[in-house]
Parts: structure tokens; sequence; C-alpha cells
């Protein structure tokens, strides 16, 4: 039954949101990619709002998840089909090349998961911890005790332990379950960049995409770790690339509500939504299309409230924060000149993210006079607030970027790159 | 730009992503990074001495629990890793006054001084340098 609630829900939710039929094989692709991570993000977030209303669900709630999700793919199942497009397609030989990139993410994927068999640290000090004591205890409040120390982040979201701890309650409690999760998140993320690409630029340029989400060298490393920043990067492409194809609102609902799963994975999702409404009302000055975004994420923006005002302890950004430190970090100098030094060493930093990074920096100043785009705009919203919320927070700057920027870097990477191709392809068509 | 250049550009740094790849997970770390034991294989024995609520957690290693400690350390790793364990148990860590106390030492030569030390009497030796006691 939860599998079915799981398919079920990502499957009505696409059918909801896009109003026309899929016309070829690329966008029935990027929707059923789409309705999976959809459906998994359903389904761990309608755990969370039973477990703080009601308590453990028993069969209930994937019943009911289950029924909701047939009753609109059956309301919405008469969609005009969209009218078919001429995409540039592509060579056979970049195909093969994608496959072996693939291949060689796959096998990295499965020697650290060897290697690191409890995925890497914030994986068992945070997501498989929480989803141990959900899936252990009816008691909600132990899983967020505040008598734990703070490096359990007792008050981070909870969509991937959700997911992890219902998996453990079908298959029993293994490491696979965790490590199979994170197979399908990286797998997702690579999907949706390779075929939201090719839905809009073609086959050749979706395949150049999804080849620098999967040959980013921490890229398979970051999937296999089990941690959340994968599936946030997977929900924050979805919305993205939800935004810049948008025909009606209603895609751009749907849009929030990827973002409001990605606000209810991980704390940044929060920013990611926020610099997607700002790029969207910048760029297009579109109001109804923001607030139809904006209604998109509410029902995971009041999970969110409702945990953080209801359960969660505070965020130890805010409770080791005082007026009086985070005065003194802004008005020092030293510390904003550490973060561009630490920040331009990183761009360089081959070990994790090749030359990748290097070559979007030289991009981003060659591209410098192409018209703004919303993506682009959001990145760089995104980058930009780093900026402060890295001076500013209290713990030592230079553990705190060395420990959190890969991981930042890998959330926001697979926008960055459906961001990019577009002006790419623009630009080479001209030349 | 050509449209040519810039598939070979991509399709380059694509390879040396690869190869970055390959040397990483197939050459440096099996060299230099020992494969981990599963966590449970050291603490799986305590859960079933202590199945539920709040149990105290002392160790000969400190643990960062506050802002500025440097929370990379071993007693850090050994505390968050017995939690991630002993789930739904809630490990108050430094209190030796809780009913059931985990006693978990990088030196477990130290067991008797810190048993002595903290006014604690042992219940069970579980694995070398881990035990559960409880106040005297």
């Amino acid at each position: 039954m939860s599998i079915l609630a799981l398919v079920l829900s990502g499957a009505g939710l696409v059918a909801a949101g896009m109003r026309d039929r899929a016309s070829d094989g690329i966008e029935r692709g990027f929707r059923a990619a789409m309705a999976i991570a959809l459906g998994i993000g359903a389904w761990a977030a309608s755990y969370a709002a039973w477990r703080m209303a009601f308590g453990t669900p028993g069969a209930a709630k994937d019943v009911l998840l289950a029924v909701a999700g047939a009753a609109a793919l059956a309301a919405f199942r008469r969609r005009q089909p969209a009218s078919p497009q001429a995409r540039e397609p592509a060579p056979r030989w970049l195909y093969v090349v994608f496959a072996a990139a693939c291949a060689v993410a796959a096998a990295a994927f499965i020697e650290h998961t060897v290697r690191f068999p409890d995925g890497g640290w914030d994986a068992w000090m945070i997501w498989n911890l929480r989803a141990r004591f959900l899936a252990r205890t009816a008691d909600l409040r132990s899983a967020f005790s505040p008598a734990m120390a703070f490096l359990a982040h007792q008050d981070y979201p909870w969509l991937l332990p959700a997911a992890v701890a219902q998996a453990f309650s079908i298959f029993g409690e293994s490491r696979i379950v965790p490590a199979a999760i994170a197979v399908i998140f990286g797998a997702l993320a690579i999907a949706v960049v390779t075929l939201g690409v090719a839905r809009a630029q073609g086959a050749r340029w979706g395949l150049l995409g999804g080849l620098a989400v999967v040959t980013l060298p921490c890229f398979a490393t970051f999937a296999s770790n089990q941690q959340s920043d994968v599936p946030l990067a997977v929900y924050f492409a979805i919305a993205a690339g939800l935004m810049t194809s948008a025909k009606s609102r209603s895609e751009l609902a749907l849009a929030g509500f990827s973002a409001g799963l990605g606000m209810w994975t991980k704390n940044e999702g929060a920013l990611y939504a926020a610099c997607l409404g700002i790029a969207w009302i910048w760029r297009t000055r579109d109001l109804r299309g923001a607030v139809a975004f904006a209604v998109g994420t509410l029902p995971c923006a009041a999970l969110l409230a409702w945990f953080k005002l209801g359960l969660a302890p505070p965020n130890d950004l805010t409770a080791f924060s005082t007026r009086a430190t985070i005065v003194e970090n802004a008005l020092d100098w030293h510390r904003w000149a550490e973060l561009l030094v630490l920040t331009a060493r990183r761009v360089v930093y081959f070990q994790d993210f090749g030359l990748w990074v290097l070559a979007a920096m030289l991009l981003l100043w060659f591209l410098r006079k192409s018209p703004g785009s919303v993506l682009g705009t959001a990145v760089l919203l995104a980058v930009a607030a780093y900026g402060p919320i890295y001076a500013l927070q209290p713990h030592r700057l230079d553990w705190i970027f060395r420990t959190s920027a890969d991981r930042i870097l890998t959330q926001l990477w697979p926008v960055a790159v459906l961001a990019t191709m577009p002006a790419l392809a623009r630009t080479t068509a001209r030349t | 730009m050509s449209a040519g250049r810039v598939k070979g550009a991509m399709v380059a740094l694509a390879a040396v992503g690869m190869l970055r790849i390959l040397w990483l997970h197939f050459v440096s770390e099996p060299r230099n990074e020992a494969r981990r034991t599963p966590i449970d294989d050291r603490y799986a024995a305590v859960r079933a001495l202590i199945p539920a609520g709040e149990a105290g957690y002392v160790s000969d290693l400190p643990a960062a629990t506050r802002l500025g400690q440097d929370p990379a350390t071993p007693g850090t790793r050994m505390y968050l890793q017995a939690q991630y364990v002993l789930a739904p148990v809630v490990l108050r860590y430094d209190d030796a006054r809780a009913p059931l106390v985990i006693v978990n030492l990088h030196d477990p030569s130290r067991l008797p001084d810190i048993l002595q030390q903290r006014g604690l009497e042992l219940v069970a030796q579980v694995e070398t340098g881990l035990a559960v006691a409880r106040p005297r």
C-alpha cells in the first residue's frame, strides 16, 4: 500500500499540475522522474503531519494518500496532448559518453557505500539517527530531545528521515534501506537535469547538462553519503525546471509544491524557495504567477512552521548567536576577507569539483551581458545570501565553511546547470 | 563560441571529472581510507540492556556540546555513534546520575578509574571499553 500511495500521489500531483499530456518520450521521462520525487516527498511529508497530529500512522494514512492520488489522476485524465516539439537530437557517441559517466558514478557510489556502510558523518549523526528514532518509538518528542548534543541538529526538517523510517517499517531496519533511497535520489537528480534540459533544448544539450551533474566529482560521494543534500537538490531542480517552462499557474503551483518539499528536506530549502520566488517576480513581473508558486509551497511551509514552533529546539545558529556577536561578526572585516579567500580557493577545489566550478565562473564572466533569467537570478541570490549567513553565524568560519561549502554547491549545482544550458544553447545558436 | 567547441569543452570537463572520480574511489581511498566497520557492531549489545527512555553517558574523551568546542574529535564521534545505535534512548552527555549510565572509553584500562571518579558501579561490561553502570 505504501508503494501504491507513493506512486499514485506523485502521478496525481503531476497530473493536477501539468494540464496537457506529454507529447514524447523526453517529456514522459521528465514527468515520471517528477512523479517519483514528488511521490516520495508527499509520502514522507504526510507521515510527518500524521505523526505530529495523531501519532504513528497505520495503513489509513497511505490509503488516504493513494485515494487522493487516484482521484487527482481521474479528475485530470482528459487532458489535451501538448503540441509536439522539434528537438535537436544527440549524436550516438554522446549517449555512449553519458552512459559511461553514469557507470563511473554508479561504481563510485557502490565503492563508497561499501567503504562507509553507515553513510557520511551527517547521515548517522543526523538523518538516519532521526529515522531510527521515528521507526523505533511512538514518542515523537524523544527524536527531537534537546537533551542530545546540538550536533544531532534536532531542529532539522525530516523529509528524508521520514522516508527512511517508513521504508524501515516495510523492509526492516537494514543498512540497505537508506542506501537504496540514496540511489533513488541520486538517479533522480541526474534524470531531472538531463530530461529538464532536453525537453527545452533537445537531447544534445540535455545529455551535456546531465554530464555536468554526474561527473561533478563530489556528486557520487554526496549521493552515497545518505544525507539530505542530493534530495534537496532534486526538489530545487524540479521547481526550477517547472518555472522555466511553466505554461499555466497550475505548473507554477506544482513548482511551489516541489520547492516546499525542499523546505521540508533541509533548512536551506526555505532560502532556495524564497530565491526562486523573488527571482520570478524580478524577471517576469508576474505577481499572479508568484502567488501561484507561493500557494504551492504552503502545505510544506505550514508543516515546517508547525514543527519549528511546536516540536523543534532552536537552531544552533540562532541559539548560539546574540545581538552582540552578530554585530561583532558583521563589523569584523577580517571575517569577510577570510570568507572571500575561502570562497576563491573553493572555486578551484579540484578534489571535489574537478574543473566544473572554475569553468562555470569563466562562463558567467563570458555571459555577463546576457539578459538575466529567473534561474540564474535565483542561483546568484542564493549564493549572495550565503555571504552574510557565513559571516554572521557564530561558529568558527573556517570550520563551518570547510564542512558545508561542498554540500551547498551540491544542492545548487543542478539548478545552476539548468540555468546555464539555455544561455549556452542560445549563444552557440547565434554563432 | 561555436556549438562544437562548447560540446568539446564540456565533454573534456566530464572526462576530467570521471578520471578524478575513478582516482579517488579506486586508487586513493583503497590506499588511504580503511573500510569502516558498521557502527552497530560495537554498540548493539547495549540496546538489549537499555531499550527506551534516557540514559547517562560518560567517557574518557570529551565531546563537543557547546559553541567553540571542536566537533570533529574522537570523543564527539564516540558519543554520537553511541546515540545513533541506542536510539530511541536519549543519551544525556556527562550525566553520571541517571539510573543507567553508558561508559564509553577510548582507553579501556581507565574503566575502574572512571567508575570510581564518577561514583558508579558496573552493571555489565559489554565490549572492550564499553560498559553499562549505575550510580553507587
